[in-house]
């Protein structure tokens, strides 16, 4: 058999910033992505383009992760600062409908939505639980920076990660944990420095799986590590799979999703110019499909049509000591093309 | 004629033989600036320290001491008020926000080399002018021009992660005495202590046996190496006397706690030890700065133990008023760059970033220079450091244009004679 061709992009829309997070709305119309310097960006999705729409303002720091209401357009939006909202997306307009300016003590690094609920997690520690209409339901208070958080597929638990690799079950509903699953692979500490290797939790489409993604460091500073995705079996906690792709130049897995179809599909980020996107299954040994010509991809988002999707990257040359000058003498800044695929006919 | 290219060893001179060199110069009025013993003297009485963080690899200016929070390179975190009003650090370093009254910070600082290699050289020898010699490290030329405080104990100690022992490349054309005694991992050098089998006075006499025969060897020898010889076991005897200062066993837990478990924290506080048992000049090394990948959260990882150890420490030197008597700097050998790489680093960037100093002849609670709104460069007079010389060297009482080194005859100025000191952070 053929080994199958690599993925090339059907197109690739340019950004004037690096974006940190992807995802597109319920019906498949909008894509979001948050950005470095504090917006929101948004695009109208046609059927083999993006078109931009204005950034939403507001976010301070860095906007650090969106999820649309499955329904509605509805997007809540977070930032480095702590800030959480909820924003009405009508095309070309938009109106905040909720804000919470400290709904984390600064770095609010991931969300996760289910039915009707938000959870967030942080720097400072803490997981929330909110209503859709940002009233806050639960929080618990981990002596950790938390890196992930997602919930169980029956929307009724949280999953969340440490920096440390440590992966706890929490039910929310009587604010008790449960089953923890060991990540600490995912962690090392480096001279003086703690490297937290997580980046991503989700669950496999038969939901008895949990997939926690990121790095298994190997140095720190000019930071070495080889990007992994573990699988751990939900109702005993035991780790079950281990899949890992390249060398330590090849970084992180920093944005990982299911397919509806079963598969795992991610993108990484390694040392300057160096990213891929990889299909694979838990279970087996390598990606049964790639696109490694990606430097530095940050995310991934899939069209709920389950054939199209985005990725992140970032643009050529990001990296340089010292002054490296644009050729109208201003200092350059880096930016991330978003690629447009469409999934191969299988 | 001479060669202008000397070699190290050429130039290498003893303390006595350059004290004599420059008396001698200054009697006959031929080369006023050299060094007089008088003035050398008065210079040791004042017992100034030096305390010299380096942050190996490069701190990022933007996630400590300049943050630009919410601008396009500004990073994810938000910056607080410090004890000074209008003065914002990271929020990274909230104990050192509380102390920025104790601090001048530099955030104007435009040095020249982007590159690890020539960039620690560079910036520890304080780029002088070409020579055609190697220039000392800034802890070797205060160990030649202030000596060894009246305690006796090594002038110039480092403290870092890893391995240990004598480095006399450090001190250049100084000659090796001058080199730092390095406490690899912070521990003192392997058998510093008397084997319990060796009585007091069997080691009383096997140290005037070496002494005589060093003395004998020394007798038709240049005097560079068999000086720095007798000097390192002169200088271990006298540390064997004060082991104690190893011992952080008999600290209070607190301490411990203060200053963090880590390697950062454990070295600051032999640092404080060693300053207090009269140490002239303590380095002390903190590697894997260099965060050309993940550099926001290395730096959530870094910054708070720097943070930690670098405030307590301060805090213990102000409540002894040691600090006034101790020159404390903090730096690296560059900053990092505004633009954020695809691996979400930030790489070298000398343009415009920040150190900060306290203590000794240092004014407090300033902020010296600004960078533009992207601190992507500097917007007031930069400072190379060659002028960061100057200033530390009039901090500590030394007149970097009056005093210069005398190697073999040629005077050499002891900072870079085309920069000059930092008026605004001088008392």
């Amino acid at each position: 058999m053929n080994p199958p061709k690599p993925l090339k992009p059907l197109s690739t829309f340019a950004t004037d910033r690096q974006l940190t997070c992807a995802r597109f709305n319920g019906d498949g119309t909008l894509l979001a992505a948050g950005c470095i310097d504090s917006t929101v960006r948004l695009w109208r999705v046609g059927e083999k383009e993006l078109t931009g729409l204005p950034h939403l303002q507001g976010h301070h720091g860095w906007s650090t992760a969106v999820a649309f209401h499955p329904h509605e357009q509805r997007l809540f939006s977070a930032d480095s600062w702590g800030q959480l909202r909820c924003t009405r997306v009508n095309g070309e307009r938009a109106e905040v409908l909720w804000r919470h300016e400290q709904a984390h003590d600064g770095w609010l690094r991931q969300l996760a939505m289910a039915g009707d609920k938000l959870a967030t997690c942080g720097r400072d520690g803490a997981v929330r639980v909110w209503s859709l209409e940002g009233a806050k339901l639960a929080e618990h208070h981990h002596d950790d920076d938390v890196f992930a958080v997602t919930f169980t597929p029956d929307g009724k638990a949280i999953v969340f990660g440490d920096q440390h690799g440590h992966l706890h079950l929490w039910d929310f509903n009587v604010n008790k944990l449960g089953t923890k699953f060991d990540a600490t692979v995912l962690f090392k500490t480096d001279r003086i420095q703690d490297i937290g290797g997580l980046r991503v939790l989700t669950f496999a489409e038969d939901g008895k799986t949990l997939i926690a993604a990121g790095t298994i460091p190997d140095k720190g500073a000019t930071i070495q590590s080889t990007p992994v995705a573990l699988g751990f079996e939900v109702a005993t906690g035991k780790q079950q799979h281990k899949f890992t792709h390249g060398a330590v130049k090849d970084g992180f897995i920093e944005d990982l999703v299911v397919h509806p179809d079963g598969f795992c599909m991610a993108v990484t980020s390694g040392d300057p110019g160096n990213g891929k996107l990889l299909l694979f299954r838990l279970g087996e040994k390598e990606a049964f499909d790639s696109a490694t010509a990606l430097p530095n991809c940050q995310a991934i988002a899939l069209h709920p049509d389950g054939k199209r999707f985005v990725v992140a990257s970032t643009n050529r040359d990001s990296n340089g000591n010292g002054r490296r000058m644009e050729k109208d003498g201003s200092y350059p800044a880096n930016t991330s093309p978003v690629h447009l695929f469409e999934l191969p006919a299988v | 004629m001479r060669n202008p290219l000397c070699t190290p060893s050429e130039h290498a001179i003893s303390r006595r033989r350059f004290l004599g060199a420059g008396a001698s110069a200054l009697a006959a009025g031929a080369l006023g600036g050299l060094i007089s013993p008088l003035a050398a003297e008065e210079l040791r009485k004042r017992e100034k320290q030096v305390l010299f963080v380096w942050l190996d690899g490069g701190m990022s200016q933007l996630e400590s001491w300049d943050p630009k929070p919410n601008t396009t390179f500004g990073g994810p975190f938000r910056s607080i008020p410090t004890s000074v009003p209008g003065v914002h650090f990271s929020e990274l370093m909230p104990r050192l926000a509380k102390q920025m009254d104790k601090l001048c910070v530099v955030r104007s600082l435009s040095t020249k080399d982007n590159a690890h290699s020539s960039g620690v050289e560079r910036i520890q020898r304080g780029d002088p002018k070409t020579r055609g010699v190697p220039y000392p490290y800034f802890g070797s030329a205060v160990a030649k021009l202030l000596g060894p405080c009246e305690s006796k104990l090594p002038p110039y100690v480092w403290i870092k992660p890893g391995g240990g022992g004598f480095r006399p490349e450090d001190a250049g054309f100084l000659g090796p005495k001058y080199g730092s005694l390095a406490f690899g991992d912070g521990k003192p050098p392997d058998n510093l202590l008397r084997p319990e089998t060796l009585g007091e006075a069997q080691d009383e006499e096997r140290n005037e046996l070496r002494a005589r025969l060093n003395a004998r060897f020394a007798a038709h020898r240049v005097p560079t190496y068999t000086e720095a010889n007798s000097y390192v076991f002169d200088t271990a005897r006298e540390l064997m006397k004060r082991a104690d200062v190893f011992d952080t066993s008999k600290l209070p837990a607190r301490d411990e706690e203060r200053y963090g478990r880590h390697d950062l924290g454990k070295h600051l506080l032999i640092a404080r030890r060693m300053l207090e048992a009269g140490v002239r000049f303590v380095k002390v090394t903190s590697y894997g700065w260099d965060t050309h990948g993940e550099n926001f959260n290395a730096h959530a990882s870094l910054v708070p133990k720097f943070d930690q150890a670098f405030s307590a420490i301060l805090e213990d030197l102000a409540a002894s008023g040691q600090l006034e008597q101790t020159l404390v700097i903090a730096m690296s050998e560059f900053g990092r760059t505004p633009r954020v790489n695809g691996h979400a680093g930030r790489d070298h960037w000398p343009e415009a970033w920040s150190l900060a100093m306290a203590g000794a002849g240092v004014r407090q609670g300033v902020v010296v220079g600004e960078t533009n709104e992207q601190g992507t460069w500097v917007k007031s007079d930069g400072y190379d450091i060659g002028s960061l010389f100057h200033t530390w060297f009039r901090a500590l009482g030394i007149d970097p244009v009056a005093v210069e080194y005398d190697n073999h005859g040629q005077p050499l100025p002891i900072a870079h004679e085309e920069m000059h000191a930092i008026k605004e952070a001088l008392v």
